[in-house]
């Protein structure tokens, strides 16, 4: 019970820390904004660049950093485990901090580790430095339209003129939004297949030819997974597709409009195919760590943990556009949202302001404040389930990753997009969408929890009982 | 089945049963399997571990079977004796006299001895050197069963210590010695002082000649 | 051990043998009527089996052909018989009660039962009595293993002592002499060790004092058991009473493998076996054969073990005495060559040979010394005469010297005299030597330092003291334990001995060690075993043309498969201490 009550305390403490750091963000990007509007270049890089050192050099590589630990910490937890507690700061401490300082350690490992560069790679050794940089920079990079707080406005009186800077937490809003994930996304097979040529082993070469060809058949489904969102959404933009799932389903407040519930089965196709881009368990072929030896088997050190971090770096980014698109970014529903900010935010904030031209300003940050933090758990909780996928699924075998990226996952996005394009036709709204989403929901979750009368009958596996064996002799 | 006698299989493949809907269709499996996943994860995150260090008695819903070895140790099953030891004599000497059974039997070669030649003693073999290879040791006490001296018992009830190096594990004579002094009635030293005849061994003593 | 071939082979046919009956031409039908035996034979029937046998012999060696075994304590076959110890008892035909064995001779149609229940329940009540005051200390005994109390008590008595009296106290540790300890409890007073002093070395030291239960065996008053063959008692001895104070404590016997070996210790050239465990020699023990040692060996061949042991040279050195360092083998031969290549042929070239190398090796160095280094006599080393007399002991003490002779005839060498190599290096007439077997007649520091001044000095030596430390290149020779090979004795004899355990160290033979010098000295020899170097060069010795080498030893049929390097922690693969040793003629089996 007193872990109970720790855990619950742990969780509260983090929300808080999450606010604190959205609000910190905030304040940050809006002022950065306002020095580069006061020099004459308009608020956009000034802002663009709060967001990254916020949202990329600290959320985005904090959290991936943290979750290097949360691997083994939860997957201890999935396997009636501990994980890792013995590293101690500099042996002082009583306590372990969950295993924390195994970070620091890591990191110090990492670093301090001989950087070899086998005989094999010295043929090629610029593109056998160059490999890991090229693995981790197009993933790092896929964040930057990531939306994770609304734009909120905020006055400053810049040389004796009023002017209000809208400023949002998103480092870059382009118009071709979603491609830009497709786009960038395709770029880290090159580093992954270059590692693996240029390391000069065979045994590294394969691994990045299955990491190519195994990319190239899932970048299809990955693209038609998100089509039928496009197509509701009627936009690429990140934004307005977080936008667009502000509103109710069937009018109603409760059950808000998200991806998951009008494109349940793109959610499926979206997820399978980003998890086997992203290289982790239950597609891990590329790797196959413990048998099959993959294509950073020649690296060592820093440019191993670059490889290592790109993975984690994947799946917060994963998290963020799935949020985005599938969960309803930073909305929860429409009654909540309003709940939120007319019985808990707009009061105490009138409460705690008397000047009225504060009041307004002061709701809005505090709700972005919130709706932000709301993003950031969504994610955290999508970190989560990749995690827990990852440390159930045992690993296809690579004529299964095959098939089921082709013959498998690509009918099934080009039906969906079929369907969603008639549903659009037929009703522009978001009625029908809802309906059929619905209905797909309600069946999967049947079969999930049907138990069939095969079941009932079932011999189970273990020796066959006398009857059937009549008797014995 | 068609032969009802045919003999019972030792196990039944898991492919023999024909795969139910939900099966073939996959996902739903996938569900239920994260859902066992996300029930461990939630039961070990949430509630705090029983450190009893006996596994099979730990109680609450978390279930972590980790035995946190320096501070938590496992208890001795009932039955176990532990690592061996040189049983001394009452004087503190080895009652072992060299006589290489031991070394002889052991299945894993892992004893070493060198006898040597005590001056004046009932028992003039001793052992100068008498080693145990802990690591090579299996424990399989056939060294305990093959003495025929009762000079090396496995009664300890402990096991041996972990080391950062091989030859600490080697143990001498002076780790080995160790434990209750045992002597029986039947031991030679009851009867006689040294190497020569006690003078009333012999109710018709002959002479003493020529030395 | 049979006889071995002499030297020239025909007169091997007349070298005596043990008591072997003629092989009948064709095997004798189990008929009723066996067939008449010939003259001076007589016809015997042993547990239903028939025998023809010679007149005279006793029922022991009889069964024996069969392959009976009857057990005996006090028996010997080279000693008088006492039948004292009553195990050997058997029925027969013409007598009334059972009758010792050893003492009984054969005759025509003589029925003998061994293995009757009668016989059997006098075996172990004979065994319950040696054991009545026997201490039962295998534990501490060296004997155990190897002796008779043990085997027949497992044979034929196998029970529990019953409730007696307690057993009698004596002297357990009572040091009889330099070499032998005796313990008066463990004996079962067969006497042989009294009769042997007494019969075959001449010198009756040991005696048998007391009466009744309280009989023990003991040196005189006074005297100590000084005979120099008081060590064959430990081996004939069945039980652990008579032990070596060498060997005492300091291996079991039942560890032990045996090689078959020839003594090094003088020119007698005593049939031997020898025991070794994990690559080192414990203990030499003799081994019968009537044509040269009869079962009997001295106790300074005995003490020769050590130098197997002791003092080895293990790895090739460069540099003279103080500024000696070890080298690398290819080294040390390449140096070797350089150094002495300038000298090839010269009268300044000396070699040094050692009549303690086996035949292989003074094939192959003088092979060497002939072909390569252009000598044309060797100098001949070895140890200095030493003490002889009538029974084994020679004042030769170096077992090859006549294989040095022969073979320096057969390659034209000459054969000088060590006295010759000291007074040209003191004329300052060498100025390179090289040395095959390091020992010298006179004292190893004042050879040394009279072979000083030579510049180049090339040795080949088992052991690192006296000419080995004044050498500029040492290269690290095994004993004769460690190879197959062969010595001529003095009566020229050519005797086999077989490898024990693979050379100490980076030791090689000498005949290796020379091929190596050869092949740096530009030579294109290979030779890979010492039977290599038999076959390659024993047609240049006439004496030895006929000789077929695989007919003199034990070694043509080594056991394939059973390698001779350690292949468990003790050295000792299962059932090697078992390996038959067949010879050419299977002898019986060896008596104690």
């Amino acid at each position: 019970m007193r872990r109970l009550i720790g855990m619950l305390a742990l969780g509260a403490g983090i929300l808080v820390g999450l606010g604190i750091f959205a609000w910190a963000a905030y304040e940050v990007v809006d002022a950065l904004g306002v020095v580069t509007f006061a020099a004459g270049i308009g608020p956009a890089l000034g802002q663009a660049l709060g967001s990254i050192l916020f949202l990329q050099l600290l959320f985005v590589m904090l959290l991936a950093t943290l979750l290097t630990l949360a691997e083994r910490k939860w997957s201890a937890a999935m396997q009636d485990r501990i994980g890792p507690n013995r590293a101690r700061i500099a042996g002082l401490s009583r306590w372990s901090f969950g295993g924390v300082p195994h970070i620091i350690a890591d990191a110090l490992k990492m670093i301090a580790k001989e950087d070899v560069v086998p005989e094999s790679a010295r043929a090629s050794k610029l593109l056998f430095q160059l490999a890991p940089a090229l693995n981790f920079a197009p993933i790092f990079c896929l964040f930057a339209i990531v939306p994770m707080g609304p734009p909120v406005t905020f006055g400053h009186l810049v040389g004796h003129r009023l002017v209000s800077i809208s400023s949002a937490l998103q480092i870059s809003n382009p118009d071709i939004g979603l491609l830009y994930v497709f786009g960038v996304a395709s770029i880290a097979v090159y580093g992954v297949s270059l590692a693996g040529w240029a390391s000069g082993n065979k045994l590294a070469l394969l691994g990045g030819v299955r990491a190519s060809s195994q990319m190239i058949a899932y970048e299809v489904a990955l693209g038609l997974g998100l089509v039928g969102m496009m197509m509701a959404a009627g936009s690429l933009r990140l934004d307005q597709m977080t936008q667009y799932q502000s509103q109710g389903l069937f009018g109603t407040s409760w059950l808000p409009a998200w991806g998951i519930f009008l494109q349940p089965v793109g959610f499926l196709l979206f997820f399978a195919a980003a998890f086997a881009e992203s290289k982790r368990t239950p597609f891990d072929l590329p790797e196959g760590e413990s048998e099959i030896i993959g294509y950073f088997v020649e690296y060592s050190g820093m440019k191993f943990g670059l490889f290592m971090i790109a993975e984690f770096v994947e799946i917060v980014t994963l998290s963020g556009v799935i949020t985005a698109i599938f969960f309803g970014g930073w909305h929860l529903s429409p009654f909540l949202d309003s709940w939120i900010h007319d019985s808990v935010v707009a009061p105490l904030v009138r409460a705690r302001f008397s000047d009225p031209t504060l009041i307004a300003p002061s709701i809005e940050l505090t709700m972005a404040v919130i709706f932000t933090v709301i993003f950031m758990v969504k994610l955290l909780l999508l970190c989560w389930l990749q995690l827990l996928i990852r440390w159930t699924f045992p690993r296809f075998r690579y004529d299964q990753v095959q098939r089921l990226g082709w013959r498998i996952l690509l009918p099934i996005g080009l039906l969906n997009v079929f369907l969603t394009g008639l549903l659009e036709l037929l009703d522009g709204s978001t009625r029908l969408l809802g309906v059929v989403g619905l209905c797909e929901l309600a069946f999967g979750l049947g079969l999930v929890f049907w138990t069939g009368p095969s079941e009932a009958k079932s011999e189970g596996h273990g020796l066959p009982t006398e009857a059937v064996l009549g008797g014995h002799p | 089945m068609s032969n009802p006698k045919r003999p019972v299989p030792a196990y039944e493949a898991p492919g023999s049963r024909p795969e139910t809907a939900r099966e073939r269709a996959y996902f739903p499996e996938l569900a239920r399997g994260l859902a066992i996943s996300a029930g461990h994860f939630l039961r070990n995150l949430l509630w705090s571990r029983d450190p009893s260090p006996d596994v099979l008695h730990r109680r609450g819903p978390n279930a972590v079977s980790t035995v946190q070895y320096p501070e938590e140790v496992a208890p001795y099953p009932p039955g176990y004796r532990g690592m061996h030891r040189l049983v001394p004599r009452e004087d503190g000497r080895p009652r072992c006299v060299a006589c290489y059974m031991c070394a002889t039997i052991c299945p894993a070669q892992c004893i070493y001895i060198e006898a040597g030649e005590y001056p004046e003693d009932p028992i003039e073999k001793y052992p100068v050197r008498f080693e145990i290879d802990e690591l090579r040791c299996i424990v399989c006490g056939f060294c305990v069963e093959a003495c025929p001296k009762d000079a090396i018992r496995m009664d300890t009830g402990t096991h041996c210590k972990p080391s950062y190096d091989r030859p600490s594990i080697v143990y001498g004579i002076d780790r080995l010695l160790k434990g209750p002094a045992v002597s029986h009635a039947s031991d030679v030293w009851f009867k006689r002082e040294g190497s020569d005849p006690p003078p009333e061994a012999d109710p018709h003593p002959i002479p003493e000649r020529g030395r | 051990m049979p006889d071995q071939p002499n030297v020239p082979p025909s007169s091997a046919a007349s070298a005596p043998s043990g008591p072997v009956a003629p092989k009948p031409e064709s095997p004798a039908p189990a008929a009723p009527q066996p067939p008449k035996a010939p003259a001076g034979f007589v016809n015997v029937e042993i547990d239903g089996r028939p025998l023809q046998v010679k007149a005279g012999t006793n029922l022991i060696e009889a069964a024996n052909q069969l392959d009976i075994r009857i057990p005996f304590y006090c028996y010997h076959k080279k000693l008088t018989i006492a039948a004292n110890c009553r195990m050997c008892l058997v029925k027969v035909s013409n007598a009334p009660k059972l009758v010792p064995g050893c003492q009984t001779p054969v005759t025509e149609g003589l029925k003998v039962t061994t293995n009757s229940p009668e016989v059997m329940d006098s075996h172990r009540a004979v065994e319950e009595l040696l054991l009545y005051n026997h201490p039962v200390d295998c534990a501490i005994c060296d004997q155990a293993g190897e002796c008779k109390l043990q085997d027949y008590y497992m044979q034929y008595d196998h029970r529990p002592q019953r409730p007696a009296q307690p057993k009698l106290l004596r002297h357990k540790r009572k040091e009889l002499g330099p070499t032998i300890v005796l313990d008066q409890e463990r004996c079962v007073l067969c006497t042989r060790c009294v009769r042997f002093m007494k019969e075959i070395p001449g010198e009756p030291q040991l005696g048998v004092f007391g009466r009744g239960n309280h009989e023990y065996i003991d040196i005189f008053p006074g005297q100590e058991l000084t005979s120099r063959y008081a060590g064959n008692t430990v081996d004939i001895c069945p039980v652990g009473a008579l032990l070596s104070r060498d060997f005492r404590f300091k291996a079991r016997a039942f560890y032990l493998s045996q090689a078959v070996s020839v003594c090094a210790g003088c020119s007698r050239g005593c049939n031997t076996f020898l025991d070794h465990y994990d690559q080192v020699s414990y203990r030499y023990r003799p081994r019968e054969n009537d044509a040269v040692n009869s079962a009997w060996m001295c106790d300074d061949g005995r003490l020769t073990y050590h130098r197997l042991v002791e003092k080895r040279a293990l790895a090739p050195m460069l540099g003279r005495v103080g500024a000696g360092k070890p080298a690398a083998f290819a080294e040390a031969v390449a140096t070797a060559a350089k150094r002495l290549e300038p000298f090839r042929g010269k009268a300044e070239l000396a070699v040094l040979v050692s009549p303690q190398l086996s035949v292989e090796d003074l094939l192959a160095v003088a092979q060497l010394a002939k072909e390569a280094l252009g000598a044309s006599a060797l100098y001949e080393g070895g140890l200095a005469d030493g003490v002889e007399d009538a029974l084994l002991l020679r004042a030769d003490k170096n077992p090859n010297r006549q294989g040095l002779r022969l073979v320096a005839k057969a390659f034209g060498l000459e054969l000088r005299p060590f006295q010759e190599l000291v007074d040209a290096a003191e004329a300052g007439k060498l100025k390179a030597l090289y040395v095959a077997g390091a020992e010298v007649p006179i004292d190893e520091h004042m050879a040394a330092a009279v072979l000083e001044p030579i510049e180049v000095i090339v040795t080949q030596a088992v052991h690192l003291d006296g000419l080995a430390g004044g050498s500029d290149v040492l290269l690290p020779a095994s004993p004769h334990a460690e190879d197959d090979g062969s010595f001529v004795n003095f009566e020229g004899r050519l005797q086999r001995f077989e490898r024990a355990y693979a050379p100490w160290g980076e030791s090689r033979p000498h005949w290796a060690l020379a091929t190596e010098l050869a092949r740096a000295l530009g030579f294109t020899w290979r030779r890979a075993s010492a039977r290599a170097v038999w076959d390659e060069l024993r047609d240049r010795i006439p004496e030895f043309a006929q000789v077929d080498w695989s007919d003199l030893g034990p070694n043509a049929i080594r056991r394939p498969g059973i390698g001779l390097a350690p292949a468990a922690a003790d050295a000792r693969p299962p059932g090697y201490r078992e390996r038959p040793v067949q010879l050419k003629a299977r002898p019986p089996e060896p008596i104690q």
